[in-house]
């Protein structure tokens, strides 16, 4: 907690004595623009706003690299086989002559949908349970707690294994590509830690006297979830976010690494890494081009963490840089 | 006086470097300790006085930057390494923290820990040595049943005893020196009054000089010798504590003397503001610091000589010896009265002040209130293995335009119903009426935001009251939104809000955490009185605040009640506050009523043997009434609202009951004591036997009864007797009812 | 206290029965072994099939719920976790492989979190130096690699050195070595082969205990309690070692339950890259062979783990902290 905050000194002075105004000077109502003000603060930390350049850089060739592909991910190019990176396949090839652009543009696709699909709607599945375990609290609470542990309990690498690999599933994987079933049982376990943390935050928010003040003036539940609670742990959702596609797209590239993963005809990084590993000393464009694609997905959400939590901290050092800049401009 | 004190510090000066710049704690701490005497140190948070303390314990990190002297019986202490600093620390000074909560490691148990302080100073020493060394120091704290409570663990004490504990290891060593930094800031009074006792108590044993450290003028009245009172990281007044409070020579000690409320005073005045905050330490000071805040500055007088330069402490001629003040024309002002110097608002008058009581409109009822928490155990199956009789049976009510308070220690109950009435649940046991309305009429829907509309509530924390995200435009707009108040109109009432509790209307943009405390607690105030309530709920509304900003804020809220006509339910454990701010008060314990009436009546003549104990434990800021006090110390702890006994749940503690002949104790214990009225009087109590004699414990030895009292008023031989009308009837009902 | 323990254990107990039966119902609505037998050569007829697959208690044509209760009663009756659809005996498979790979998930939590505190308390006494933006940084790094890369990574690097060096100095397959003497060399030979896996899990585990002992001592060594201690005439570092060393472990101590899940996972990416026979990669075979009760069966194994684990961890804490026994 940043208390230790001195009082500046342009504070406004107590007064006894109500300065005497004229009731029709309406004073100056603009609202701060609170987005405004948390985008400011965040773009001021360089590592996050590179952060994000990055993440958005490396988006932008996930979904657009494919415009600019001269061959798709599967034609085999007999005259380049297992060639290093050129002007006809700037990635290079594989062993059997498919062009790694190709490939790579989808396996980044995959992966970041993967990442940003289990991170948002985990964040969602977090808020809202544990939200309601703090809320209604007693016998419902212990019920949802026990749900969550024992899901916490159950190894979520063999559940996959038995999802992907069970031939059974077959019939699923007529409607659903494989990287969608990976995709929702990275789901089912992605929450409980986060929905553990929020649970306790929204407990202790609750005890909080504004909370109460709200309540005692007859606001409404609902409202007061909405207008107290989520803004207070709204900055902790925001990490939460960033965090879950960061480890939804690790557990991508590690489920996929030891072949429980998303499969053939999908790309994933995960796979792209996972099919190179055997040729690494032969043909290591395979292997180091999707890992740096790979790093360049992930390092930037770390990068990014510092910069969001600054952001959303209303105690935040830098609420008193943004107010004094603002001044000096207006000066 | 001896020549060699044993404590010598000059010119002291602590400045840290912060992400902000440097801030320069400390400006130049000058004074002399000598064996056996008492220095206090007054002063308001931020004012330096703990980080001095600090940087003769040595306990700084290397970051800090300490200029000046400190001697220890003429050796230099600093300068000294960690390790050379040790040798000093815990044997010949010795320290006792504020907060007993967290001063003491958890996983430690409390004999541990004193054998510790032994251990490290005295290499060699026996186990059995140390083991016996901590019995005889934690009976010498008036710990009961030392040998065993040696083996328990700091959470099963409670804070009292934690703080006995702390002392304790202060003194293992015989240090010569003793700092105490607010040493039962966090305690309950009665149990203030038991520490401070214990404190007495070890400086006659160890003959250690001790420097008390508090901001509460009362705390140091009865126990310093010299008093330093400190301001903006320097001292601008030091004196004999008798002259402190009674000639004060620098315009910030006259106004704290001003601002503080006396419990042992009738006289309704408005309380002394100090305008203004203290200075940034940040910044670089010039000149007086407190010219700012400085009532003779601010009315246009000369006080400071030269305007640049800082005000010198100086010898004062003719106000007691050896007294010194940080102020030009000190000498002028030391017989100056808080009122000569500070504008004090008019007392203000309520249009309900002339109209009798019994004629005024009930705002608020509360019968026979009840609220039961069970205690359960187990996981899965769970069994109630007790009760919890947080609120048991409390029945008041609160006409138009009055005061009432509940006072009581922590536990007793005051917040609990506070609460209850606020929440207005229909399942509350006994029955709560608000302007007619009862909590089992079923409101629903308009009719109960309506109702809502009337009572509102400012809380204790105005930090914690005030959502940190949103704006104070945002803050004030909430309840009138929730009355569905249109936008225009919440705008200019906003405004309107903002003039009246005297905030500037252009602030309403800022959030929260750019307002000192003190504007916190006023934009709390506005928001109870957005949508004009009848009843506002006072949840200890000036405690968590300093001093001077104190008295503006329990000014505003008089000025408030009577230009608006509020009723107010005030909870306070500050008794000097609640006799000053309201008109009726009543006294809880366990859950329980068991003095209520007319404050001055309550308050000057208590009957009830625990208001008797509780009036007498708190300080008043005047040396000569504390001197002539006997007090009325409670034995042991609070106890637990925890199945409560069936009879007067006050018996387990009372001074009375302790010397009563068997068969009266019967009666006390078998049920609980109705109301009686003394004489016709507006004064209730909930006692059989109020006459009897008052034990007067020890508090470092429990077992033995050292006195017998039957003082008939709380404040001692010099107290101002309440208003003569009061003092006559009270007198003409005595003999008829107390039989 | 003891009581507290034994109803956590009965807690978690039913905890995993309920993942282990929802873990069968899932295998058994996804797998098919009957379409892995059609490929065999010679191709067996779909009566052969029936009929094995019949005796084999794994009757693919009784209802999910039947063959439920058949399994269940056969482990609640004569503990017999059933059979894969080879033939072979899951509890004889499991059991020769239980305690290769429980010893290697020990080895590692014990080691991970002795390192990572060790770590975290070295750089917290550090904070901001080089030391600890070092450590700490390398925790956060570990955070953002897949750790199964890693140990891939991990056994080239040991496969380099040991071509370099010409000579076998790492072990970088499998538990033993053929033809070993018994006894001593035998320890020695599995010893070896323990060190590359357990290596890689630790070095991949130990970065969440550092940042979190870390950060829970720096909070605890401005607390009052030990200023208090060095207000008795402790120097700052015996007070914070006796005071604030022993405080700041607890929520450490508290967290080792829900860590249990991630060292579980790393064990059976270490066993899959380092073609380890243990239960990794038995059971990841397993799956891949549509055997449903090998896949329960680790299912249960690891729910176990966890549970002990989270029991272990309850112990901890309650030793280091007084106020949790009261309760």
């Amino acid at each position: 907690m940043t208390a230790a905050v001195p009082p500046t000194d342009n504070l406004p002075r107590e007064s006894q004595d109500v300065p005497e105004l004229k009731v029709d000077d309406t004073p100056d109502f603009k609202v701060i623009n609170k987005s405004t003000i948390i985008t400011r603060r965040f773009f001021r930390n360089k590592a996050a706003a590179f952060g994000l350049i990055v993440f958005i850089l490396v988006g932008l060739f996930g979904l657009f690299g494919g415009l600019l592909a001269q061959w798709d991910t599967n034609t085999i190019d007999p005259f380049y086989m297992a060639t290093g990176p050129s002007a006809a396949h700037w990635f290079g090839t594989t062993s059997a002559g498919t062009d790694l652009y190709a490939q790579a543009v989808e396996g980044v696709r995959t992966s970041m949908a993967i990442g940003l699909i289990v991170g948002g709607l985990s964040v969602i599945i977090s808020a809202v349970y544990g939200c309601i375990m703090a809320y209604f609290g007693g016998k419902l609470d212990n019920v949802m707690l026990f749900f969550l542990e024992t899901l916490m309990m159950a190894p979520q690498l063999l559940v996959i294994a038995i999802v992907i690999n069970g031939a059974g599933g077959q019939k699923i994987r007529e409607v659903l590509p494989g990287w969608v079933i990976l995709t929702i049982v990275l789901l089912i376990f992605s929450w409980m830690y986060d929905a553990r943390v929020i649970r306790s935050m929204a407990m202790s928010l609750i005890q909080r006297d504004y909370v109460k003040a709200a309540r005692y003036m007859g606001v409404s539940p609902f409202k007061i979830v909405w207008r107290h609670l989520v803004p207070n742990i709204g900055s902790l959702l925001v990490l939460n976010f960033t965090r879950g596609i960061t480890l939804a797209i690790l557990s991508e590239v590690a489920y996929t690494f030891v072949g429980i993963g998303v499969k053939y005809p999908n790309y994933s990084l995960g796979s792209l890494i996972a099919q190179a590993s055997s040729q690494i000393n032969t043909l290591p464009w395979m292997f180091w081009i999707p890992m740096i694609l790979f790093f360049l997905l992930v390092g930037p959400l770390s990068l990014m963490n510092d910069g969001l939590r600054d952001a959303f901290d209303p105690t935040s050092l830098s609420v008193g840089k943004a107010k004094k800049d603002k001044k000096e401009k207006a000066k | 006086m001896s020549a060699n004190p044993v404590l010598s510090v000059k010119d002291l000066n602590v400045s840290f470097n912060t992400e902000n710049g440097v801030v320069h704690a400390v400006r130049g701490i000058n004074f002399d300790l000598h064996a056996g005497k008492t220095l206090g140190i007054v002063g308001e948070s931020g004012s330096g006085k703990s980080v001095a303390s600090m940087a003769i314990m040595g306990l700084h990190p290397t970051t800090a930057d300490i200029t000046g002297s400190i001697q220890y019986k003429g050796k230099e202490l600093l300068g000294l390494s960690d390790k050379e600093m040790c040798e000093h620390r815990g044997k010949d000074i010795a320290m006792i923290f504020q907060d007993p909560l967290s001063s003491l490691t958890p996983v430690y148990t409390i004999g541990d820990q004193i054998g510790e302080v032994l251990k490290v100073h005295n290499k060699g020493m026996s186990k059995q040595a140390i083991k016996d060394r901590s019995v005889e120091l934690m009976r010498l704290v008036g710990i009961p049943d030392p040998a065993n409570r040696l083996k328990s663990f700091p959470h099963e004490f409670s804070g009292g005893m934690r703080q006995r504990v702390m002392i304790a290891m202060a003194i293992a060593n015989d240090p010569a020196v003793l700092i105490a930094d607010e040493p039962t800031t966090a305690l309950d009074v009665t149990i203030q009054a038991q520490v401070l006792e214990v404190m007495e108590k070890a400086q006659e044993e160890t003959g250690a000089g001790i420097i008390m450290i508090t901001h509460d003028l009362g705390v140091v009245a009865g126990m310093a010798d010299d008093i330093m009172v400190m301001y903006a990281g320097k001292p601008v007044e030091i004196a004999r504590a008798e002259d402190i409070y009674t000639r004060p020579a620098h315009p910030y000690t006259i106004g704290l003397l001003g601002a503080v409320p006396r419990v042992d005073r009738a006289d309704k005045v408005s309380l002394v503001p100090i305008d203004g905050t203290p200075p940034n330490l940040l910044n670089e000071v010039h000149g007086c610091s407190f010219r700012p805040r400085c009532p003779i500055a601010k009315s246009g007088g000369q006080c400071c000589k030269d305007v640049a330069e800082e005000p010198a402490l100086r010898l004062i001629e003719g106000a007691g010896e050896g007294h010194y003040a940080a102020a030009d024309i000190a000498e002028q002002l030391v017989d100056a009265r808080p009122e000569d110097l500070y504008p004090v608002p008019e007392v203000p008058e309520s249009k309900y002040d002339s109209i009798p009581r019994e004629e005024r409109p009930t705002v608020l009822e509360v019968k026979n209130l009840k609220k039961h928490f069970p205690l359960l155990k187990g996981a899965l199956v769970k069994r109630r293995v007790g009760t919890v009789k947080a609120v048991n049976g409390v029945s008041f009510d609160i006409r138009e335009g009055e005061c009432f308070s509940i006072v009581g220690e922590s536990g007793c109950g005051k917040t609990t119903t506070l609460l209850e009435i606020m929440e207005f649940n229909k399942e509350t046991d006994g029955d709560i009426l608000v302007n007619g309305s009862s909590v089992h009429d079923g409101l629903k829907g308009s009719e109960l935001l309506k109702m809502r509309k009337n009572q509102q509530m400012v809380f204790q924390d105005p930090t914690g009251a005030l959502d940190p995200r949103f704006t104070v435009y945002e803050v004030l707009a909430e309840p009138l939104e929730n009355q569905g108040w249109k936008k225009k109109d919440i705008q200019k009432r906003v405004i309107e809000l903002m003039r009246t509790v005297g905030l500037q209307p252009d602030h309403v943009n800022r959030f929260p955490n750019q307002f000192s405390g003190g504007q916190r607690q006023r934009i709390g105030i506005a928001r109870a009185l957005a949508v004009n309530p009848k009843l506002v709920a006072l949840d200890e509304p000036v405690s968590a605040l300093d001093v001077s900003v104190q008295a503006g804020v329990i000014n505003l809220l008089e000025k408030l009640r009577a230009d608006l006509g509020l009723s107010y339910l005030m909870v306070a454990h500050d008794l000097a506050v609640v006799r000053h701010a309201s008109d009726r008060v009543a006294v809880m314990y366990l859950g329980r009523v068991v003095e209520i009436g007319h404050v001055d009546q309550v308050f000057d003549n208590p009957i009830h043997p625990y208001t008797r104990a509780l009036l007498s434990a708190i300080p008043v800021p005047d040396p000569e009434v504390e001197a002539s006090r006997e007090r009325i110390i409670l034995e042991g702890d609070l106890p637990t609202p925890l199945n409560a006994p069936d009879g007067c749940p006050f018996s387990t503690r009372c001074p009375i009951f302790k010397l009563l002949p068997e068969e009266k104790q019967k009666v006390c214990t078998s049920e609980h004591p109705a109301m009686s009225r003394e004489g016709n009087l507006d004064h209730e109590y909930a006692c059989y036997f109020p006459n009897e004699e008052v034990a007067i414990v020890s508090a470092t030895n429990p077992e033995a009864v050292v006195g017998v009292s039957q003082d008939e008023t709380p404040w001692g031989d010099s107290a101002l007797a309440a208003d003569s009308t009061v003092a006559d009837s009270s007198a003409a009902g005595e003999g008829s009812i107390r039989a | 206290m003891f009581k507290y323990i034994l109803k956590r254990a009965l807690t978690y107990v039913v905890m995993i029965f309920l993942v282990t039966s929802a873990g069968y119902f899932l295998a058994v609505q996804t797998m098919n072994p009957a379409l892995l037998e059609q490929e065999k050569i010679p191709r067996p007829t779909p009566e052969q099939i029936q009929a094995n697959f019949a005796s084999l208690k794994l009757d693919p044509q009784m209802s999910a719920w039947e063959r439920y209760v058949q399994w269940l009663k056969d482990i609640l009756f004569h503990f017999d976790w059933g059979r894969s659809p080879n033939g072979a005996y899951i509890n004889s498979e499991f059991g020769q492989r239980v305690w290769v790979s429980t010893r290697l998930f020990a080895a590692a939590i014990i080691l991970s979190l002795i390192i990572g505190v060790a770590l975290g308390v070295f750089s917290a006494a550090r904070q901001y130096k080089a030391s600890d933006r070092i450590i700490t940084g390398y925790s956060y790094l570990v955070y953002i690699i897949p750790a199964p890369i890693a140990y891939f990574l991990v056994q080239l690097g040991a496969v380099a050195i040991n071509q370099a060096a010409g000579d076998r100095i790492f072990f970088v397959t499998g538990i033993s070595s053929p033809g070993v003497e018994p006894g001593w060399p035998t320890i020695v030979d599995m010893a070896a082969h323990y060190l590359v896996p357990t290596f890689c899990i630790t070095i991949m585990s130990w970065g969440g205990y550092q940042i979190a002992q870390r950060q829970y001592l720096l909070d605890s060594v401005n607390a009052d309690f030990v200023r208090t201690a060095r207000a008795k005439g402790l120097t700052r570092n015996q007070a914070i070692t006796r005071h604030a060393l022993r405080v700041s472990f607890i929520p450490v101590a508290q967290s080792i339950a829900f860590t249990v899940p991630a060292i579980f996972t790393g064990g059976f990416f270490a066993e899959a890259i380092f073609a380890w026979p243990g239960i990794g990669l038995w059971s990841l075979q397993a799956i891949g062979a549509q055997d449903v009760n090998a896949a329960t069966a680790t299912l249960a194994y690891g729910s176990v783990l966890f549970a002990v684990s989270a029991i272990l961890a309850d112990i901890a804490t309650t030793i280091v902290d007084p106020r949790v026994r009261m309760n």
